[in-house]
Order: C-alpha cells, then sequence, then structure tokens
C-alpha cells in the first residue's frame, strides 16, 4: 500500500479498561502505531484475583501516563486523530466507567466522533493487526480470566453470533481456583503451567465438562469448568484425608490437559460443523503452552488455518479496541454519541454500543 | 430453618426458580457452601425465573455482575463475597440493594454490618470420593431466614 493511500485511512485512538489493564493503542487503519499497556495485577495478587476498586482508582492513575506515552510511541498528537474508540463492555463496571469517561471527555474536548465497541469484538479485531490478509467466516475462542467464548464472525462489524460460552466459571478462573486449592499463588495460570511441567497429564482423568452426549444436544458449543474444578477438589480432599501426600504435579498436569482438551476440541468441532476451516484464538490463555500446542496439533490435523496474534495482542489492549473502532469507521458507521454507558453484560451481537 | 436434599443440578435450578418466583427488588439471599457445592447452579435457575439478561456465570473474577431485567422487574445483583475481607469491602462494591435482587456468594460474616434481613441458603456437597462425569451426587440444603420478610417463603 502505499503512503498517500494510507494517509485515507482513519487515525484511531483506542482505549481499554474492562478489567485489570490500562490500555492505549492507536491505529491507522489496520497499521499498528502504538499499544501501550499498564497493568494492576500486582496490587491485585494479594487479593487472590481483581477488586473492581481497586482497579478502577489504578486506571485513573495510569490512563493519562498511558495515553502520553502511545502519542509519542505513535508520533501524532490528538488533533491529528479522526476518531476515539473505547470498551463499552463486557467487563468490570468501575474499571469500564474510567475509560468511557475519558473517552468522552477527549471526544467533547477535541470534537471528535466516538466509537463504543464490545471488548470480545475487540480481541478478534486484533488479528487485522498482523499484517496477514484476515479472511471470514472464521471461529475464534477467547479466553481469559473472566471469558470463555466461542464465536462465529462472518463479518467483523455486522455479524457476530456467539456459539458458546461457559455456563459457570471462565477457563482462567478454574485455573485460579484450583491453584488456590492446591494452594498455589494468584494469578493460577502461570503457576499450574509451572507445576504441570513435570508432571503426567494422564495420571487422573478429570471430566470434560458438558461433553456428554446427552449434554452435547443442548450444549454443543457451551463450556463448563465448575465440575472439573469439583472434581479436583474432591480428589486432593480424599488424598489429604486419608493423610497422602498431593501429588501436585500430576494433578496440576490432569487438570490444564482437561481444560485445554474440551477447549480445543469444542472450537475443533465448530469449524467442523460449519464448515469454517479457520481458527483464531484469543485472550491471556494463549499464553499457557498446552493450549497452545494442543490447537496447532488438532488443527493441523483437521485442516483448520489457526491463528494466534502476539501476545501483546491477545491479552487486553487498546490497540484491538482501535483497530475495531477504525474498521467501523471505514466501514461507515455513525459513531456513537455520547448516550452510552459502561455495560458490565454487553452482548456479543452488539458490536458497536 | 429448613432442610431440603436436592437430587441433581437441575433441581438446585428449580429450587432457584421458585425462590425467585418468590422475590422482590430489596431482597438479599446469602450464599454458602464450599467450591462446586451447587450456589452458581442455584443462582443461574433464579436469574432464568427472574428473567434477566443471562448468562448467570459465576462472578469470582469480577467479585460482582449486575443482570439487567428483561422485563420491567428488578435487576439481579450476583456478587462472589470470597475474596472480600470486610464487609466495607461489600458496602465498597456501590451495590443498589433497595432496587435489586442481590444473591451474595460466600456471604458468612459478611452481610450483617450491610444490610437487616437476607435469606441465608447453605448448600452442601459430600467432601472426598470420586464425583461422577454427570455429578449428580445429592446437595443438602439448609434454608434460614433473618427478618420478619421470610417468614413466608415457601420451599415445595
Amino acid at each position: 500500500m502505499t503512503r498517500e493511500h494510507r494517509a485515507h485511512e482513519p487515525l484511531v485512538l483506542g482505549i481499554e479498561t474492562s478489567c485489570d489493564e490500562t490500555g492505549v493503542g492507536i491505529v491507522r487503519g489496520t497499521t499498528l502505531l502504538a499499544n501501550v499497556i499498564a497493568s494492576s495485577m500486582d496490587e491485585h495478587a494479594r487479593y487472590g484475583g481483581v477488586v473492581p476498586e481497586i482497579a478502577a482508582r489504578a486506571h485513573l492513575e495510569a490512563l493519562t501516563p498511558t495515553l502520553t506515552t502511545a502519542l509519542e510511541q505513535a508520533d501524532v498528537t490528538l488533533a491529528d486523530l479522526d476518531a476515539v474508540a473505547v470498551t463499552s463492555g463486557p467487563g468490570l463496571s468501575g474499571a469500564l466507567m474510567v475509560g468511557v469517561g475519558a473517552a468522552k471527555a477527549l471526544a467533547v474536548s477535541l470534537d471528535k466522533p466516538l466509537y463504543a465497541v464490545n471488548h470480545l469484538v475487540g480481541h478478534v479485531g486484533a488479528d487485522v493487526l498482523t499484517g496477514e490478509d484476515v479472511e471470514h467466516p472464521t471461529v475464534a475462542l477467547l479466553v481469559s480470566g473472566g471469558h470463555t467464548s466461542l464465536l462465529l464472525v462472518r463479518d467483523l462489524v455486522n455479524d457476530v453470533e456467539m456459539l458458546g460460552e461457559t455456563i459457570d466459571d471462565a477457563a482462567g478462573e478454574a485455573f485460579d481456583k484450583v491453584a488456590r486449592l492446591l494452594g498455589l499463588p494468584y494469578p493460577g495460570g502461570p503457576e499450574i503451567d509451572r507445576a504441570a511441567a513435570s508432571g503426567d497429564p494422564t495420571a487422573i482423568r478429570f471430566p470434560r465438562g458438558l461433553s456428554l452426549p446427552k449434554d452435547m444436544e443442548k450444549h454443543r458449543y457451551d463450556f463448563s469448568f465448575s465440575g472439573l474444578k469439583t472434581a479436583v477438589a474432591r480428589w486432593v480432599e480424599q488424598r489429604r484425608d486419608a493423610g497422602e501426600e498431593v501429588p501436585v504435579a500430576d494433578v496440576a498436569a490432569s487438570f490444564r490437559e482437561a481444560v485445554a482438551d474440551v477447549l480445543i476440541t469444542k472450537a475443533v468441532a465448530a469449524c467442523r460443523d460449519l464448515g469454517v476451516p479457520r481458527l483464531l484464538l484469543g485472550g491471556g490463555v494463549v499464553a499457557n503452552a498446552r493450549v497452545r500446542a494442543l490447537a496447532e496439533e488438532r488443527c493441523a490435523a483437521a485442516g483448520i488455518a489457526l491463528r494466534i496474534p502476539p501476545f501483546s495482542l491477545c491479552t487486553d489492549n487498546g490497540a484491538m479496541i482501535a483497530a475495531l473502532g477504525a474498521q467501523l469507521v471505514a466501514a461507515g458507521r455513525p459513531p456513537s454519541g455520547l448516550g452510552f454507558g459502561a455495560d458490565s453484560t454487553l452482548p456479543v451481537t452488539s458490536i458497536q454500543a | 430453618m429448613t432442610e431440603l436434599t436436592i437430587p441433581t443440578p437441575e433441581e438446585m435450578g428449580e429450587l432457584g426458580a421458585l425462590i425467585a418466583g418468590q422475590l422482590r427488588a430489596g431482597d438479599v439471599i446469602a450464599l454458602n457452601g464450599e467450591l462446586g457445592a451447587g450456589k452458581t447452579t442455584f443462582t443461574r435457575g433464579l436469574g432464568e425465573a427472574l428473567g434477566v439478561r443471562g448468562p448467570v456465570t459465576s462472578p469470582t473474577f469480577v467479585l460482582a455482575r449486575t443482570h439487567p431485567s428483561l422485563g420491567d422487574g428488578p435487576p439481579l445483583v450476583h456478587v462472589d463475597a470470597y475474596r472480600l475481607s470486610h464487609p466495607a469491602e461489600l458496602d465498597d462494591l456501590d451495590i443498589d440493594f433497595a432496587a435489586s435482587v442481590v444473591v451474595v456468594e460466600w456471604a458468612a460474616g459478611m452481610l450483617d454490618a450491610v444490610v437487616d434481613e437476607w435469606l441465608d441458603i447453605t448448600i452442601r456437597r459430600p467432601v472426598g470420593g470420586v464425583e461422577s462425569e454427570e455429578g449428580v451426587e445429592p446437595r443438602l440444603v439448609t434454608v434460614e431466614p433473618h427478618g420478619e420478610r421470610w417468614h413466608e417463603i415457601r420451599l415445595v
């Protein structure tokens, strides 16, 4: 693409504050110019998870410096922007409100159009920034501390369907809770990963949630990690009651295998059932080595093209929100105005609020 | 105090639905029980019957989630207090108790500083042993009212 052509693409600033990461990203069309993230995870660690009030305060403190750094990195000024985009949901209400408030203030003071966008669709939108051709439809598996969703994306700005999601615990949350059971610190994902490295994933056969024939009728693409968590709890309790040592490495490896297996089995089944030979992974769980390896193995066997954007675009970030905003601008969508608010349970069908 | 035996997750959801039919704005339910007892399953049944926007899933990660009504009823606020160390932190969540139905998981010791009346529900599961793949072992449910509001509650 020539530089001249690129100059016509919208320059969009994206703000993301749905959880514990304060993210500000700047894109021009599908070109990433800046992706700056401030995390408050360390502040939450002593509580064993994100605390909304702490997150909101941390966002408030981090937002201005993050914004300044992003503008410097992208080498643009606020006046250069064509539009501002912000995550309006789903997420933590108090945390979302900080980003929404900041985005409204920017849009009003700069007299720029404002786009309120869906956090989950933003994760899918990150894929346009990888510099490769993005083909639709695609199935997307988004897994993080707060989300476990399987989406069918026919068109990023027009047509995103929720195929299934967790009916109880998010996958990341199951990692946190099992870590708690095993006496490992928060966040549980990396801790379980570390403990699992020396364990036998076939040592204990833990249940795969919603995979029985009776469940597959109603919950074909839904996930459940509550039964798995209970199974691990009871297995560990039984060992402790008998005065035996708990084989932490084997429990961690077997648990991780159960989670990875059910996630990838259902995602690949969706691709096959719907005749969509493309799968996109997103969310913090792509950091999990076993989930990535299993996805690569099974997609290769099934002839499915697997896409995993760089980790910095998979975890929560502002660049993905800017990218989705730029797609909406390019599609000629009217801005959201100022009438929207933070919506903690915004459905995925609402791509733009 | 009333004790019930709930044989399956489906029936746990139905108990939630039965209680939902008797709720109004301002009501608070405290749910107790160890990991995997069935607290979220109960709340899912309650939320579906209240007619709020779902899905009702575990609030552990977000601490509190507001499900707006799809009709003209009150919203459901679903709270997980496990990670809160003091009732003041529950108060910090700025929940609109008066206008909502509030379900608080891991509520033990958290509520009396914040509200006057609530319905205590404790769910017990078998400890140790192996949960079958179907997870259909019965749960023992204890229901205990706190305050006048709850004396008329119907459980069957």
